[in-house]
């Protein structure tokens, strides 16, 4: 496979996730999270699957096509790592879904940001919420679903929150 | 259609095309020039349909990981309103495939070089080469040629040397 077939099947898988999670989430309230903007273009992906819902992004910085630039209100900057925790103060239990598109070309340094973002996720998600990731990011009382059809387990993580019942 | 879904169709666009162009220039003897280099997806993608050729590829910069990066003896930095003039000393006539990805947001800037591979590019083939293009170019001594069935009209182009 060329990086010219990869880079087509990971955009395909990205896809099929978040169609089939804009899906699930319509029957659970609650802003959507989308972590690394990027260029845009899953950003402009959901707002488009979702309209009408609230969307935040997180970035380090924005880089993204000028029509795919949130509102101030609701481009968080900063690293991830700092931001992400911030955030519990505001959103704690009230996402409906997270899409975290995180990967490098560095395993090592996804490991480390994909297990610091999982920190984050129980407190974050509303109970049933959703999370889409193109890295490992299982938190405690996630429970993993399986990938729409066609794509073998890995290319793409999706999770729902368990847990969070419990916790109320 | 989200810029998700248009990138997808762009990206699958290029292969439909490329793979289509390969098969093409099979019987044709030749370098190939890959225009833009940008992530070097297209170049990975020629590399791996024709491992026996040799690939050059034409960009003003490189932005990529080193084990993407083409060796020196195949990377020709620089403008290509210069490089490409001066490679024509070495690859008259020898160039079975080209593959121009070098569209840029701004439609004007486009169209100028468009109008100079339009010159610039007909002394590099070789009888029977392909000029597969993100723009419309009609090269001097070219007729185009249909697309393949899954690819939008408009979306690429692509030219062949009698």
């Amino acid at each position: 496979m060329s990086r010219l077939d990869i880079n087509i099947r990971r955009l395909m898988v990205q896809r099929a996730c978040l169609d089939l999670m804009a899906r699930r989430v319509d029957a659970i309230p609650g802003p959507v999270f989308e972590l690394g903007l990027g260029n845009g273009r899953t950003y402009d992906h959901l707002r488009e699957r979702l309209p009408g819902r609230e969307i935040f992004v997180f970035d380090r910085e924005v880089a993204a096509h000028p029509d795919c630039i949130p509102d101030e209100a609701h481009c968080i900057l900063g690293d991830l790592r700092e931001t992400l925790p911030r955030a519990i103060a505001r959103f704690e239990g009230k996402v409906a879904l997270i899409h975290a598109d995180i990967g490098s070309a560095n395993p090592a340094r996804d490991a480390r940001l994909a297990a610091a973002v999982a920190d984050s996720l129980p407190a974050l998600l509303a109970p049933g919420g959703l999370v889409a990731a193109d890295r490992d990011v299982a938190f405690p009382g996630a429970e993993p679903l399986p990938l729409p059809d066609g794509y073998a387990p890995g290319l793409y993580f999706l999770y729902r929150n368990g847990a969070a019942r419990a916790a109320a | 259609m989200s810029r998700l879904d248009s990138f997808i169709r762009r990206l699958e666009a290029q292969r439909a095309c490329l793979d289509h162009a390969i098969t093409l220039v099979r019987d044709v003897p030749g370098v190939i020039f890959e225009l833009g280099l940008g992530q070097a997806r297209t170049y990975d993608h020629l590399r791996a349909l024709a491992p026996e050729r040799e690939v050059f590829v034409f960009d003003r910069q490189v932005d990529v990981p080193d084990a993407w990066r083409p060796d020196a003896g195949h990377l020709i930095l620089g403008d290509i309103a210069a490089t490409l003039p001066r490679a024509g000393v070495r690859f008259a006539g020898r160039v079975c495939l080209v593959h121009s990805d070098i569209g840029t947001g701004d439609a004007t800037l486009n169209a100028r070089i468009a109008d100079f591979l339009a010159t610039a590019l007909p002394p590099l083939l070789a009888p029977g080469a392909v000029v597969v293009s993100d723009q419309p170019l009609a090269p001097a001594g070219t007729a185009p040629l249909d697309l393949p069935a899954d690819v939008k009209p408009g979306r690429y182009s692509l030219y062949r040397r009698a």
